[in-house]
């Protein structure tokens, strides 16, 4: 299968390696991988502070990028959700996109299910040694209702014990620009999560949006309490290094 | 600037500061949502419920000129004398003329947020009548002065101690401060009050719009004193908590006391088709139902927001906020807290500048869209109204002008590609081991409680092109 | 206060529309049913009812209702006393309860006959130390009794004295509130108040600490009796 990246604005500017990683655990599993130019972002940072004109342009430009795609997948659990929950609703008024947003929601996917529901992967032969926790971000969960496939992937690396988070269905605080324009609340939203992640006892936080895994690691670093966090597909290409991916 | 945003910043501040607040938001939102997880379970297919909850609601608003029309009809034809107001001066002005009429001197009143809506008491009270709230959590408030914080728990921010405190001036004495004196304290207090009502007032969780009916639902039971034991009784409803019969309102009860409580049933659910028949044992002889619009009728026209109108006051999206979780509820500012209270509030006030704050008063995380009883998409409303409030020009022009810098930058990946090289070779001034520490504004807001890493030397899209360029793209041929 | 054709018809301009002259045909949903064989539907309602800190048994003849009568109440002081008025009632109870009462000699003050005036009646019922009523139904999945309004009945008497016992016979007990209030609309007009009544007052108002009594009655009995016509089952307690 001819697989198209989604690198998010998130992960492309910041994890490079995320984006890297996953095209490398892809072609590992034999398919044949491009990153289309153009791609940049989903529009969700404009979108959820309400500028829907704004976010409407970008979210054009990605449909653009990925109208020749096969099949598109990406790193995060959001950046797909904007597409499949909002695209709809962005481009109602505009029937020759919104025919192609249709088409893009029909064949994009977030990662883990992408490989767990769609390639029927779920054992990537993935060995890491840890105490680990799983942070199920919010707009996988409860608009993608991405629930299992992440925890089949985790479950099936060796050596790696997953323990439970407390509250895990408590949002981090994060919610982009969120951030930024309440972050007071947002501090306190992430001072729980942290507290949960400590109690949890794991010594690795896993999750599958950067978006989130930056939120609590940097509060988590700030505290002075840094544990190690990564996304399922850090974690996976870490624990691939024995296959040589 | 909005001359609201140093109040709201500091009602956000002091709710952050209060440790028993927020402990206490804490524990009572896990009680209750935890309740509810329970009570929902046991009904088998609770989504089949919330199907069935947003069809009846859905039904009402499309048809509530309809239903309010065969409502109104009714309760005149039971005998009720019907009121409608536009606007809350409206409603508060009906209230009085009726206390005025009647020469009240006491009233007693159910929980009723319409009528917290309309600050109908500070009226009452400046025309020189004893208004007595007999929800035990709406005394509290009363006698301390304050407003309510949660929609079901009134007064979870007080603790018992400041409960006996508050008490002790009324008791002439010192009151212990376990749950069992202070209950038995207010029982004692509220019975000659109850007994001694002119009129009672009354809050309406669904009128029934083919019987002139309408339901009432109390734990405490201070609601059947209220529609019981006064000559007259006043009822107040917004104008959509309607359902068209019996058969409908079953689906409802058994939504509302699970989604609000965790409960099967609230202690007391009283269906009351008013005024009493004029042989019954006791009951009102009188009875008046106030109708109160206060711009639902903007919402009903409102094809993006109509939707809100479909709220049962549950209250379960503030149990699984986890922004409420963090600041309580006086933090907003408005009568309605919560995520619902962050849609309903800008509308129903009309007004951007005080309110405008609430739609941003979420991170979007959906939970509260989950847990709706009747299935409102609680945070795609919440994002739209921010768009609402863009579109109206009442967001700041830095604002408008970073997202046209961003729409700029999003449409043209290959400006972003170098722009994107440039800021990882200018970050150094707010570096540090290697992460970003500081910032201007609005980074700053970030980097004062969280570290961000730095842009990375070559982004995602950059590496890619540059191993195209090179031929070292991995296929899957390549690999050993 | 606006008039009332010119509040519907903004509503209906609103709705883009003029309103309907005839109904709208009725929303359609479908709600998962809850549906048990009327021995284990009294099963449910006793332990529901109890679960909710209510006291509750099942009686088959006059003697089992005395006794359980005795046990519940025979320490208070009313039931040494003849004094008229610590026990109010409605004006007839069902049979068993009648006769119980009389074989206990402990009167009952009827509630519409004792007092003339409405006041009088409220001050009554909020001196008795219990209330005594029969219901029209009670709800197994959730353990509620129901009790229409009529001119022999008080409301008060189920809400004012601290103590509040029900008389109810089993047949009366049905599955949900669903079917209630689907006789309920069979009648020509409901009652003008109609009680569902799920266990004591309750609140938990203070540091979400459950109290039991706030306002309404804090201690609630039932007593059911078995109509059954399998006088077979042995479910008496």
């Amino acid at each position: 299968m001819k697989v198209s990246l989604f690198a998010t604005c998130l992960a492309n500017a910041l994890y490079p390696d995320v984006d890297l990683t996953m095209a490398k655990i892809l072609t590992y599993l034999g398919h044949t991988v491009d990153v289309p130019d153009g791609q940049a972002c989903c529009g969700q940072i404009a979108f959820n502070s309400g500028y829907f004109d704004d976010a409407r342009e970008v979210a054009r430009t990605l449909i653009d990028a990925f109208e020749k795609s096969e099949v598109v997948v990406g790193p995060s659990g959001s950046c797909i959700a904007m597409i499949h929950h909002y695209y709809p609703f962005l481009f109602e008024n505009d029937p020759v996109y919104l025919a192609k947003a249709e088409d893009l929601i029909h064949k994009s996917y977030e990662f883990t299910q992408f490989i767990v529901d769609v390639l029927h992967k779920p054992d990537l032969g993935a060995k890491y040694k840890a105490k680990a926790t799983y942070h199920p971000s919010c707009h996988a969960t409860r608009l993608l209702g991405i629930k299992d496939a992440p925890l089949t992937l985790i479950e099936h690396v060796q050596d790696l014990e997953l323990l439970p988070l407390p509250e895990s269905q408590l949002c981090c605080g994060f919610g982009g620009t969120f951030s930024v324009k309440m972050p007071k609340i947002s501090e306190a939203m992430v001072a729980e999560k942290a507290e949960h992640v400590l109690e949890s006892g794991a010594d690795l936080l896993l999750g599958l949006d950067m978006g989130c895994l930056m939120n609590i690691s940097g509060y988590l670093e700030k505290i002075n309490k840094p544990i190690k966090t990564m996304h399922i597909i850090q974690l996976l290409g870490e624990g691939m290094k024995n296959v040589h991916i | 600037m909005s001359t609201y945003k140093p109040i709201v910043e500091k009602r956000v501040d002091n709710a952050l500061t209060n440790d028993f607040l927020r402990k206490a938001t804490r524990r009572a939102t896990d009680r209750l949502r935890h309740n509810k997880y329970n009570a929902a379970d046991e009904l088998g297919d609770w989504e089949k419920w919330r199907l069935a909850g947003d069809t009846i609601r859905s039904h009402v608003i499309a048809n509530l000129d309809y239903y309010l029309k065969q409502l109104i009809t009714q309760v005149e034809k039971n005998g009720g004398h019907v009121h409608l107001a536009q606007t809350p001066s409206e409603a508060v002005d009906i209230v009085s003329k009726i206390a005025r009429d009647h020469g009240a001197k006491t009233i007693i009143k159910s929980k009723s947020m319409v009528s917290e809506e309309i600050h109908l008491n500070k009226v009452l009270e400046k025309d020189g009548i004893s208004v007595v709230e007999t929800d035990l959590g709406e005394y509290i408030l009363q006698v301390a002065g304050e407003v309510p914080s949660h929609i079901i728990v009134p007064a979870m921010h007080k603790t018992r101690q400041q409960v006996a405190e508050i008490f002790e001036p009324l008791a002439g004495h010192p009151l212990s401060s376990d749950t069992p004196t202070l209950t038995k304290f207010v029982r004692q207090q509220m019975r000659q009050k109850f007994l001694q009502g002119d009129i009672g007032i009354t809050g309406c969780n669904f009128a029934v719009a083919e019987t002139g009916s309408i339901t009432m639902v109390t734990n405490e039971g201070n609601g059947r004193m209220v529609s019981t034991l006064p000559r007259v009784q006043i009822t107040l409803m917004g104008m959509e908590r309607i359902v068209p019969s019996f058969r409908e309102l079953s689906v409802l009860l058994n939504l509302l006391g699970r989604s609000a409580t965790g409960q099967r049933l609230s202690s007391y659910t009283t269906i009351l088709t008013p005024p009493k028949q004029s042989t019954d044992a006791d009951g009102p002889e009188e009875f008046h139902l106030v109708i109160l619009d206060h711009n639902r009728s903007e919402i009903l026209g409102d094809p993006t927001f109509r939707q809100s109108l479909k709220c049962i006051r549950c209250g379960a999206c503030f149990n699984v906020c986890p922004v409420y979780r963090q600041i309580g509820g006086h933090a907003y500012g408005s009568v309605y807290a919560g995520p619902i209270g962050s849609v309903i509030t800008p509308l129903l006030e009309n007004d951007w500048e005080k309110w405008g704050h609430l739609p941003y008063f979420s991170s979007l995380c959906g939970a509260c869209t989950e847990a709706c009883p009747v299935r409102i998409p609680l945070h795609d409303l919440l994002v739209k109204l921010r768009a609402r409030k863009t579109m109206t020009g009442h967001t700041p022009q830095i604002e408008k002008r970073i997202f046209q810098a961003y729409r700029y930058m999003f449409t043209h990946e290959k400006t972003l590609r170098q722009a994107l090289r440039l800021g990882a070779r200018f970050q150094f001034p707010f570096v540090q081991h290697d992460r970003i520490v500081s910032g201007p504004p609005p980074l700053s807001n970030w980097t004062k409680s969280k570290t961000l890493p730095k842009v990375a030397s070559k982004s995602f899209m950059y590496l890619w092109a540059e191993a195209k360029h090179k031929g070292t793209i991995p296929t899957p041929n390549s690999k050993e | 206060m606006t008039n009332t054709n010119d509040f519907i018809s903004l509503l209906a301009s609103k709705l883009g529309r003029s309103t309907p002259q005839s109904a709208p045909e009725p929303a359609a949903f479908d709600v998962p049913s809850f549906q048990v064989s009327s021995q284990e539907r009294v099963r449910t309602f006793l332990d529901n009812w109890q679960a909710l800190g209510g006291k509750g048994a099942i009686v088959k003849s006059p003697d089992e209702a005395i006794q359980c009568l005795q046990e519940w109440f025979g320490d208070l002081s009313f039931a040494q006393t003849t004094n008229q008025g610590t026990i109010v009632s409605w004006n007839l109870l069902p049979a068993f309860a009648e006769s119980a009462f009389t074989t206990l000699n402990w009167p009952l003050a009827r509630y519409s006959q004792a007092a003339p005036s409405p006041q009088d009646r409220h001050q009554l019922a909020a001196q008795a130390e219990l209330g005594v009523t029969g219901a029209d139904w009670g709800v197994a999945l959730s353990g509620t009794i129901v009790t229409s309004s009529n001119p022999q009945r008080g409301r008060a008497v189920s809400l004012l004295p601290p103590r509040h016992l029900t008389v109810m016979e089993t047949s009366k007990i049905r599955n949900t509130i669903a079917e209630i209030l689907s006789e309920v609309s069979a009648l020509e007009n409901p009652p003008a108040a109609l009680e569902f009544i799920t266990g004591p007052s309750r609140t938990s108002d203070i540091e979400m600490d459950l109290s039991i009594g706030v306002h309404g009655p804090i201690e609630v009995y039932v007593l059911l009796i078995d109509d059954s016509e399998d006088t077979a089952s042995n479910s008496s307690d």
